[in-house]
């Protein structure tokens, strides 16, 4: 039976196949599913992938591609007679600078690989064998629903996109609903600048998070399984695919459909997913009600990070308790990115709670001399190096005004200028707010023009009121977005003070 | 009414302000603050429209809740404590305001501009000693090729509430303005930026009606409207048989606009169509018709009295008939007519001149 709203949702790929919003193309669309062209329109024109048709390069100027070199790199292929957008993180930044060439493939310019750790006994083991077994799926279709999220209780489980939720919260509040038709989501829309985990965890590791979602579709009694990846993960994409097709049998309860992003970041907030995967401009909604109320189609959704489910076969196999002590000061291991002045950037698996020292010493020490880091993505700020031996944890990151996050830890030394990082970053949250409420809209462009102006002329009274304009972006903004838009400019002012002195 | 999967009503009270006010599973803290003559400042809230919570002026405290809360959307429930005046609101409302001012066109005085239709932003801000941040001049596009006759788009006064979309979607389900583009490009537009008479728009006008801000308003309305005296007369559109009430606003005894009542007043509920809305220009048309006119012997048209001009179309209604039958008779009236005007109609047709030639033109 063809769902209510079935056209509306294939309205984003239908415009990706017509190449784009054009007059033509909308027509097009609205011929073919009968929604209003106005808002074929105005959804196609959210997304950054579908606003400008045609084939270019998209190189990124997220902060550690920009810290490598990506605005003259930008200059020599525009000198070469190539069409350069510039365009958020791509998630390459152990690889930094990185772009997408004109079919969407990945051109990185570092001369190394990515570093992963060994072989170990974490949970992802992101170089461990793979296993094609399911035998976790198979040990939980003979258990209690309820005993699997005992088991998640006891692992301590938190959510590994950013907000650190405790997981089995959501998957009981789904189970407690009276609407029987329920979906599982996987959030694989990974765009926090500085991240790039769950892009090796679906190159390495698709079945463990394949299996997870599979895990929670019998928990909670749903039939459908939607996983929502950026639309410049290519590879990724192709490596779900190619999962799904050896996993077809093991997995032949449960319907998959993989929809592609296409270029929102806001779209990993996941109530703006789920307007995405409506088809609707990706715009969050207010909670309550939560996803795991009223979610995709207005059902009960149980909505997870790519890292989060993929931590539940494990889970399952070792117990809770076992996944629980992998932990340094809080539950479990845990993927931190580290890109930036580091000699060896990549992904490293470690115990949840490790300090910067530890996880750069995993990463083959500094480069030069550091001065700043970047926890857990833009929206965690920066801190100073003086906080080396603080555990990156939930809840110690938070107390120092920062945050966990993804763990997109950058590191940066002594030959950037804070005030510039911190214009990076702001950069990104103008260009990607998606617009609906003013605090965010306007705070948005309102601090990064100030920045702008303080570079420009070095004068200290251009940031005057930014913290005004902050507090409000964090009191009254919507989203997550809004409310930690300001953090990289309030952060560098408060740990760098002499960066934001008056300047010749 | 607005919440239809709403199963049992219950009442109960809710505290706002220290004051315990009586509440209605299903209603918003606005809802109950309004009726209650508690003062909630609103933009983007639309009692027709469901709640967006997008303009973030309505934000209040809700105990237990860390963050502020949008008033309009938040549905109240049993003892809950609301506070709609503090430091920390002052604070939120103070700088908020002072944000919209730095993406607003402002005047002289350093306001947001009056325009033709009020501005709600400019009187809250008239509440504030506003912070001066420097505007950031969005680059937010407008339709400025749009040759429609009524209705017009000034992206420097929009807010981005996104009521005349949503009206548009929601009351009209017209669909032909649309938010496009993103953070500080969003803007309102159509499919393609095409001027409205190439869109669905039926230019009802309910997009300027529920515009906060006077960034859409009617081309045709003086320019000075807001310091004409203008005088307000209610009155029922004829030009179908609805009833739907107008406002008609008058200056020097001419009909310089028309609006509905507000929404929730009369059956047609702050709505109106095209011709209601806009097709005035015929009160005081130099070619308007005053006074019956009959046709004399001259063959020219000569002013007549009503009962003259009825004799005149009863003689010949009635010669026609005695020549050529009853059948040779049709009537059709006019889709202006109330339905009790189309019942005497037909009664005329078939009572008195015996035919079933009749019919209504709206029906074909």
């Amino acid at each position: 039976m063809q769902k209510p709203n079935a056209n509306r949702e294939k309205i984003i790929e239908l415009l990706e196949h017509a190449g784009g919003v054009t007059e033509e193309s909308v027509r097009e669309v609205h011929q073919q599913t009968g929604i209003a062209e106005a808002d074929i329109w105005g959804t196609g024109l959210f997304y950054t992938l579908l606003r400008e048709p045609g084939k270019r390069i998209r190189l990124c100027d997220g902060l550690t591609c920009q810290m490598f070199g990506a605005d003259s790199l930008a200059n020599e292929l525009t000198d070469a007679g190539k069409m350069v957008e510039r365009v958020s993180c791509l998630g390459q930044c152990d690889l930094a600078p990185a772009s997408l060439d004109e079919n969407m493939e990945l051109v990185t310019y570092a001369k190394h690989q990515t570093a992963i750790s060994p072989p170990n006994e974490f949970a992802m083991n992101l170089a461990g064998e793979v296993d094609l077994t399911y035998s976790a799926l198979a040990k939980v279709r003979a258990m209690d629903p309820e005993d699997v999220i005992s088991a998640l209780e006891s692992s301590g489980l938190q959510g590994r996109g950013g907000a650190g939720f405790p997981a089995h919260f959501k998957w009981t509040s789904v189970r407690q609903q009276a609407a029987t038709e329920r979906y599982v989501i996987c959030n694989a829309d990974e765009a926090e600048p500085g991240t790039f985990k769950d892009r090796e965890l679906m190159l390495r590791q698709t079945h463990k998070m394949l299996e997870g979602l599979a895990i929670a579709a019998y928990v909670i009694e749903a039939k459908e399984i939607y996983i929502y990846i950026r639309g410049e993960y290519t590879n990724e994409y192709r490596a779900i695919e190619r999962a799904l097709e050896e996993s077809k049998d093991a997995l032949k309860e449960y319907e998959f459909t993989i929809v592609k992003g296409h270029g929102a970041y806001i779209c990993g907030e996941e109530t703006a997913l789920l307007e995405s995967l409506e088809g609707k401009r990706g715009m969050p909604r207010l909670k309550p009600p939560y996803p795991t109320e009223s979610g995709f189609r207005g059902k009960p959704s149980l909505i997870h990070n790519v890292e989060t489910i993929a931590c539940v076969p494990s889970i399952i196999h070792r117990g809770g308790d076992w996944f629980r002590a992998l932990g340094k000061t809080e539950a479990g291991s845990k993927l931190y990115c580290i890109s930036g002045h580091v000699v060896a950037p990549g992904v490293y698996e470690l115990p949840l709670g490790v300090s910067l020292d530890e996880l750069v010493e995993a990463a083959g020490g500094y480069v030069g001399n550091p001065i700043a880091f970047s926890p857990g993505g833009a929206s965690s700020g920066f801190l100073p190096i003086t906080e080396r031996n603080l555990p990156l944890d939930y809840k110690h990151l938070a107390d120092a005004g920062s945050m966990l996050g993804s763990a997109g830890v950058v590191v940066i030394n002594d030959t950037v200028d804070m005030a510039k990082a911190a214009a990076w970053q702001l950069e990104f949250f103008e260009r990607e707010s998606c617009g609906q409420c003013a605090p965010c809209r306007i705070g948005t462009q309102y601090i990064r023009r100030q920045v702008d102006q303080f570079v420009q002329l070095g004068d200290p009274a251009s940031l005057e009121l930014t913290g005004d304009v902050g507090w409000e972006m964090e009191e009254g903004s919507i989203c997550g977005l809004g409310m930690v838009a300001a953090k990289p400019l309030e952060s560098a002012r408060k740990h760098f003070p002499d960066a934001f002195k008056t300047r010749d | 009414m607005n919440y239809p999967n709403q199963k049992r009503v219950e009442t109960f009270s809710i505290e706002i302000n220290g004051r315990s006010c009586r509440a209605i599973s299903g209603e918003t803290v606005v809802d109950v603050a309004r009726r209650e003559g508690i003062e909630i400042p609103t933009l983007c809230h639309d009692t027709r429209l469901e709640p967006a919570g997008a303009c973030r002026v309505c934000l209040v405290e809700v105990e237990g809740q860390r963050r502020l809360q949008p008033g309009c959307a938040w549905k109240v429930y049993p003892d809950m404590k609301v506070t709609t005046e503090s430091g920390r609101i002052e604070k939120h409302r103070t700088i908020l305001y002072s944000m919209y001012m730095a993406d607003h066109q402002l005047d002289e005085s350093g306001l947001p501009v009056e325009t033709g239709n009020g501005n709600q932003l400019r009187e809250l801000c008239k509440t504030i000693d506003p912070l001066p941040l420097e505007p950031v001049n969005a680059p937010r596009a407008g339709r400025p090729d749009d040759v429609n006759p009524y209705i017009e788009f000034n992206p420097d006064l929009c807010i981005l509430c996104a009521r005349c979309t949503r009206y548009c979607d929601e009351v009209e389900a017209v669909n032909a303005i649309t938010l496009s583009n993103r953070g500080g490009e969003t803007t309102i537009a159509t499919a393609g930026n095409r001027g409205l008479l190439d869109t669905t728009c039926e230019l009802c006008g309910g997009c300027i009606a529920t515009c906060p801000t006077g960034a859409l308003i009617e081309k045709k309305a003086p320019e000075n409207l807001v310091t004409l005296q203008t005088e307000v007369t209610r009155s029922t559109c004829n030009f179908c048989g609805v009833g739907c009430q107008l406002d008609l606003h008058t200056h020097n005894d001419r009909v310089v606009k028309i609006t509905s009542p507000e929404p929730g007043e009369t059956v047609n509920d702050g709505n109106l169509c095209v011709k209601g809305r806009f097709a005035y220009d015929f009160i005081h048309h130099e070619d308007r018709i005053t006074t019956p006119l009959v046709r004399g012997t001259d063959g020219e048209l000569h002013p007549a009295s009503w009962e003259q001009a009825l004799t005149a179309v009863a003689n010949g209604l009635k010669s026609v008939k005695d020549k050529y039958g009853a059948d040779s008779l049709g009537f059709i009236s006019s889709s202006r007519c109330t339905g009790e005007e189309n019942y005497l109609m037909q009664k005329l047709s078939r009572a008195v001149f015996g035919t079933n030639n009749v019919h209504q033109c709206a029906a074909t």
